[in-house]
């Protein structure tokens, strides 16, 4: 499953080998012929790129409103225009800003929250798998009480009574989401463990610390990395479904579930409010699903289904 | 159409919340044709918000008010086109003095539990209402009051605390009369779990969250003025969602909407099998500030010039123009303009000014605009709107949407620091049910401005109704120089229903389900 360190099977230099090629070589080779990793990759990239360069590439301020252009179809429409490319919201707002201000809010959520309960999760999960008996005991059970609460409903209970703001719904979820990143890293830490390297690590009299993070962090990181993007996604649906019912975000900020819920007054009859900030969402959540997926795919390809 | 099927999709497909709601709607349409409609004479109202409690005199919602019209009497009946007073469970009445009014008390009505109506119920009811340990939330409309006394078989002697012309006003409107015996027997509770009145409609059964069915009273007195029902069953439904009343409506589920965006509504006419009417109502929509500036430190809200700087910063004509519309007025002077006593002459005017709103946030100390929170619990759009305008001058204020108990007692408490208010005065035609809320020391008042409270003292008990316009003017102009609230606009209630309803929406908005009929 891991590529062993160098230092223990020094290759005979009499047996031919194949071209010789890096790791990342390999890495980069599988990744320009994985469909799913492309897409993903190229979604994501747009998305983060038009996050980034939000002030740059916004046609309009996203909270300038002018209620007498309000309600404004997209462009394909027959009543659109070209001012305003996705048309404008209930307060003439333009859309297209919007959403493009939205995606900050939706990666921002997704990245602090996977990184806060990665950082949970993975504490927990890897001294669970690395010490065994008593102290994966105890994680064990933390990680089943976790299980045991509805993430949504804790959610909803923790922001309402805090109240909905961007800082109280990513720790929310950041303290919710941990527990996939405990479960994975402790089941690939105890496989790893039992691999001789670590045995002879620990027998050359390295301490615990490094052991876990030199020998192995760096070898289950693959799963990590699965992990982190189904948690970021998760997440970014958890605060749109959140923002949706009034407790996550709070307006004017752009977030593409506020949108969703501001639109769903408007779906009989425009249904275009609601729909845009529906599919961006739909797609952001489908590329980071579908690189995650490729990462897995590329750096431990016997893992494939 | 795919459009909206991918939109379901992705919501289905993304967020539990959604699926569950899309399932409850979609059972709801399923179970609700029913149950509606003119087939089997039951008319099924839908609305937003649920009374806290059924007794007329501890809600304070229309909904409530809603109910109290169609299922008890009050003692004089105020017709809504031509606003006489007419005898309803008082037959006549006298001014003996400006602080003693004697009324005679019909015979030969009953309440829904079969009691006759005595003069004892209305002396019950008033000084029951009186009592601080009674907790109601309207004390406004009844704290003109001061004792009533049974004075004969069939009369009534009610002692004011004060002159006050617009009593009478007051006793056709949000004033019902409760059955004495009964109520003492259940208490609140039980009074709020199975109300008995004497209007035309029976309360048969209250089912906390979902709403109230009601039938027609049969012994209802003959020679009201509010006629026989003739629909034979009644149910107000609560739904919360607008959307989901509406997408009820147009599957069957509920004969009857209102307050339905004017968006939707331009819409819904298209609707072959709909009528939509769309009428201004008393309800004036306002910023309440907490002036005396309890809901965070050092609260900029205390200053005037912040206050007015607001007043400055919101295109209150752009809104009515573009989101508000269906005959909607902008508002200068706290209360609806063709309330008596309500007046904008002589009440400073503030025009839409972003410069000078900016102008005025440096002059108080905020060159660079502050952050504040600003709570509503009707029309989203409303409040969101305001919060753009107020954003463009630098005031990053953030909506926190309540529902009406939170939201009412968030202002009360002082956890809020601007509220969007809207009050509909209980239909009643005089400015003191506006001001005499939000003006003279009630728990409503959050700038207890003792000027401001003595002139309305003043407007309320006097007599002669030059002078009292006088004082309202007078009070109204300092409010508004004060910026205690920013006035905004006149609702318009857009009301949807069956094409097989006939029905008329009045400017007080009160729907008066009693004198619907099926066509």
């Amino acid at each position: 499953m891991t590529p062993r360190p160098a230092t223990l099977t020094p290759a005979p230099a009499e047996v031919a080998l194949p071209p010789a090629r890096s790791p990342a070589a390999i890495a980069l080779r599988r990744g320009l012929s994985h469909g799913g990793f492309l897409i993903g990759a190229a979604i994501v990239g747009f998305i983060v790129l038009a996050a980034l360069a939000a002030p740059l590439i916004a046609p309009h301020d996203p909270y300038a409103q002018d209620v007498s252009r309000r309600l404004i179809p997209p462009v394909w429409h027959a009543k659109g225009g070209v001012a305003h490319l996705l048309g404008t919201d209930k307060l003439g707002r333009d859309y297209l800003s919007r959403l493009i201000y939205g995606s900050q809010i939706s990666l921002l959520i997704g990245l602090s929250a996977a990184l806060i309960s990665g950082i949970i999760g993975t504490t927990l999960g890897v001294l669970a798998g690395y010490y065994g008996g008593r102290v994966d005991a105890v994680v064990s059970y933390v990680v089943t009480t976790r299980l045991a609460m509805p993430v949504v409903l804790v959610a909803l209970a923790m922001a309402s009574l805090v109240g909905g703001s961007l800082k109280v719904v990513v720790l929310v979820l950041g303290f919710l989401l941990w527990d996939r990143f405990a479960v994975v890293t402790r089941a690939a830490t105890r496989q790893v463990r039992a691999q001789d390297f670590v045995a002879a690590a620990r027998a050359a009299g390295f301490g615990p610390v490094r052991i876990l993070a030199q020998e192995i962090l760096p070898n289950i990181l693959n799963a990590l990395i699965v992990v982190a993007t189904l948690e970021m996604a998760h997440a970014i649906l958890l605060e749109a479904a959140l923002s949706f019912l009034g407790l996550g975000v709070q307006p004017p900020l752009p977030s593409w579930g506020l949108m969703i819920a501001e639109g769903k007054q408007y779906m009989f009859f425009q249904p275009w409010v609601i729909t845009i900030p529906g599919v961006a969402l739909l797609v952001l959540v489908l590329g980071i699903n579908l690189l995650g997926d490729g990462v897995r795919d590329i750096t431990a390809p016997e893992g494939r289904h | 159409m795919p459009i909206r099927i991918d939109a379901g999709r992705v919501r289905v497909g993304t967020m539990r919340g959604m699926g569950a709601l899309l399932a409850g709607l979609l059972l709801a349409g399923l179970a609700g044709p029913a149950l509606a409609a003119k087939a089997n004479d039951t008319l099924v109202y839908a609305s937003d918000s649920e009374p806290e409690n059924l007794s007329p005199y501890h809600n304070s919602v229309r909904e409530g008010v809603i109910l109290a019209r169609n299922v008890w009497d009050t003692l004089i009946h105020r017709d809504p086109k031509t606003g006489e007073h007419q005898p309803q469970l008082a037959t006549a009445w006298t001014w003996v003095d400006p602080v003693t009014l004697d009324l005679t008390i019909r015979e030969g009505v009953t309440f829904h539990n079969g009691d006759p109506l005595t003069p004892e119920d209305v002396a019950f009811t008033f000084n029951y209402v009186l009592t601080p340990e009674a907790k109601i939330v309207t004390k406004g409309n009844v704290d003109w009051m001061k004792a009533t006394e049974v004075t004969g078989p069939h009369s009534v002697r009610i002692h004011l605390k004060a002159p006050f012309p617009a009593a009478l006003e007051y006793l056709s409107g949000p004033t019902p009369i409760f059955p004495a015996a009964y109520f003492k027997k259940v208490g609140l509770d039980g009074f709020s779990k199975a109300p008995v009145g004497t209007g035309p409609y029976r309360i048969v059964a209250v089912e906390s969250g979902k709403g109230v069915r009601m039938v027609r009273n049969d012994k209802y007195w003959p020679g009201s003025p509010l006629g026989r029902p003739k629909i034979g069953k009644l149910e107000f439904r609560v739904i919360p969602d607008g959307d989901s009343r509406m997408a009820e409506l147009m599957t069957g589920g509920v004969d009857w909407i209102w307050r339905v965006p004017t968006d939707q509504a331009e819409q819904l006419k298209n609707d072959p099998t709909l009528t939509v009417l769309s009428a201004e109502t008393m309800r004036v929509g306002f910023l309440q500030f907490d002036v005396q500036g309890r809901a965070m430190e050092n609260s900029p809200i205390k200053d005037a010039r912040v206050r007015r700087a607001i007043f400055h910063a919101i295109d209150r004509k752009a809104m009515v123009d573009n989101l508000v519309r269906g005959g909607a007025r902008v508002m200068n002077a706290a209360c609806f303009i063709d309330q008596f006593g309500c007046t904008d002459a002589g009440v400073p005017a503030y025009a839409y000014d972003p410069a000078k709103a900016r102008a005025l946030l440096k002059e108080a100390g905020y060159p660079n605009g502050f952050e504040i929170d600003l709570a509503a619990y009707r029309e989203r759009d409303y409040a969101e709107a305001v919060i753009g305008y107020l954003r463009a001058v630098g005031i990053r204020a953030k909506l926190n949407y309540l529902r009406y108990a939170a939201f009412r007692d968030a202002l009360r408490g002082g956890k809020t620091s601007i509220g969007f208010q809207t009050w509909g005065s209980f239909s009643i035609n005089d400015v003191s049910a506006f001001t005499g809320i939000y003006f003279r020391g009630g728990e409503e008042d959050l700038a207890r401005d003792p000027a401001v409270i003595a002139t309305l003292q003043a407007g309320d008990t006097g007599s002669d109704p030059a002078a009292r316009k006088a004082k309202y003017a007078e009070a109204l102009a300092r409010i508004a120089g004060e910026a205690y609230v920013v006035p905004m606009f006149s609702y318009p209630s857009n009301y949807a229903f069956s094409r097989d309803l006939a029905f008329t929406a009045q400017a007080d908005e009160v729907p008066r389900f009693y004198a619907a009929s099926w066509k």
